[in-house]
């Protein structure tokens, strides 16, 4: 049995007070990365994506991480709400993905000296972005509510797999990306504290941009469901 | 009836049915014999034999062949109407999943034998540990199946099914992809231990996938 009850209030209510949140943060976040934070001594200014390669890629793994409860959850409860829940954060999760790629592009150029090359970290997070474009592909295909909430909830909770491959690549296979800086297993984060805090602040603003496009997103995927709903 | 009883009686009927219209184990064994003798056509007879090369190319014509077998055996269940009538039965949707992975077994079994012999015969490959080798392919037959036929689940009655199958079973089958080819190099190469460690792998993720698609496959069965 679906429950076809909506709860779109909440999230229209907290959504303006996110985007101001997240627009806030995220001009700290820039000026502190732009001109706060030191020079690396090795690599110079470019080190400075960091400060979004690394928030993108975390937050990739929270999209897809929210994909796999969502997807349990539509398949425990049947509540629409966790389908709209999956497919928004799949669809942020893709975005970042690639913007994460991108960025680990431009940043490999002037410190590897190419633009791509065939190393497990790379590979891996190219071969997670190619499945949740699968993912998407799935949906797409589906025309009935129920089949496609549910078939696209299986592959999510298969997919989600690769989350962990991803992240522990380098450290399965020699690899020319850096190790883990921050989530070490000896020791303590390596690196400058005002790094840390700007990397911190950093990923502060880029969550919340995340929760800001998603509870946009899972708004308007309610409202769909509201509409295809009171047509049938 | 137990659940294992029911899964060898659906194991049975697929069985049965591939030996009297053996079109998807045909199909497979053709499909890998076409890409090994292309294999040395194209990349050259040095590079074909090259231990890193033959293992891969191996692997992924066998995981092609794998989807090609699985989705014939969907379709022929689909043209009978018989999927219903299967799913309708108690514990039905466990016994589809669990007996198609089994008979997939077998019919991959047999492909991987033909076109692993081919392989040791055409490109004249030399194995410094069979006995290794043979214990990984086992185990690469056996951690295959679990997803595609997952994943021939999610896309069945969809349009476009036939791309979409390898968009998502190719990229979820990647470790598995990679362990069965870092194996099979290791074995040709000598390297015992190596070879057995990602035949663990592969045992590991056959386990993994095993379970979830007994967990999870009823739900998406429709």
């Amino acid at each position: 049995m679906i429950e076809t009850t909506f709860p779109r209030g909440t999230v229209l209510r907290i959504r303006p007070w996110l985007g101001i949140a997240a627009a806030a943060t995220f001009v700290v976040a820039s000026v502190m990365a732009l001109l706060w934070a030191p020079t690396d001594a090795v690599q110079g200014d470019v080190y400075r994506i960091l400060y979004v390669h690394v928030p993108l890629a975390w937050l990739s793994y929270l999209a897809f991480v929210i994909v796999f409860l969502a997807s349990v959850g539509w398949l425990w409860s049947k509540r629409p709400v966790f389908d709209a829940i999956a497919v928004a954060s799949a669809e942020i999760g893709v975005l970042f993905t690639g913007l994460f790629i991108v960025a680990g592009s431009i940043w490999a150029k002037p410190t590897w000296g190419v633009w791509w090359t065939w190393e497990p970290r790379l590979v891996t997070t190219s071969i997670m972005f190619v499945m949740y474009v699968g993912y998407l592909l799935l949906r797409s295909l589906s025309t009935d509510f129920s089949r496609r909430a549910t078939r696209a909830a299986v592959f999510g909770i298969i997919a989600v797999i690769d989350v962990p491959i991803v992240h522990l690549s380098v450290l399965w296979a020699n690899s020319l990306h850096q190790l883990p800086t921050v989530l070490r297993v000896s020791g303590g984060p390596a690196l400058d504290s005002s790094m840390l805090l700007t990397l911190m602040v950093s990923l502060g603003a880029y969550t919340l941009v995340y929760a800001y496009f998603l509870s946009a997103r899972i708004s308007l995927e309610l409202a769909r469901q509201e509409r295809m709903w009171t047509r049938t | 009836m137990k659940a294992l009883a029911r899964v060898a009686l659906v194991a049975g009927r697929e069985l049965r049915a591939e030996r009297r219209q053996p079109d998807g184990i045909v199909a497979a064994v053709t499909f890998i014999a076409v890409l090994v003798l292309l294999e040395s056509l194209v990349v050259g007879p040095a590079v074909a034999r090259d231990a890193d090369i033959a293992p891969a190319l191996f692997w992924l014509a066998l995981a092609f062949a794998a989807i090609l077998a699985t989705m014939r055996s969907f379709d022929r269940e689909l043209e009978d109407d018989a999927l219903e009538a299967l799913v309708a039965l108690p514990g039905g949707r466990d016994a589809l999943f669990g007996g198609k992975v089994s008979a997939l077994w077998l019919i991959l079994a047999i492909v991987a034998l033909i076109g692993g012999l081919l392989s040791l015969v055409l490109l004249d490959l030399p194995v410094s540990l069979p006995g290794h080798l043979l214990i990984l392919v086992a185990l690469g037959v056996i951690a295959l199946p679990p997803v595609i036929v997952v994943d021939v689940v999610l896309t069945l009655r969809l349009r476009a099914r036939a791309a979409l199958v390898p968009i998502l079973a190719l990229p979820v089958l990647v470790p598995q992809l990679v362990a069965a080819t870092r194996g099979a190099t290791a074995a040709m190469s000598g390297d015992g231990v190596g070879a057995l460690s990602w035949a663990g792998l592969l045992f590991a993720f056959a386990v993994v996938y095993g379970v979830l698609g007994l967990t999870i496959v009823p739900a998406a069965v429709e």
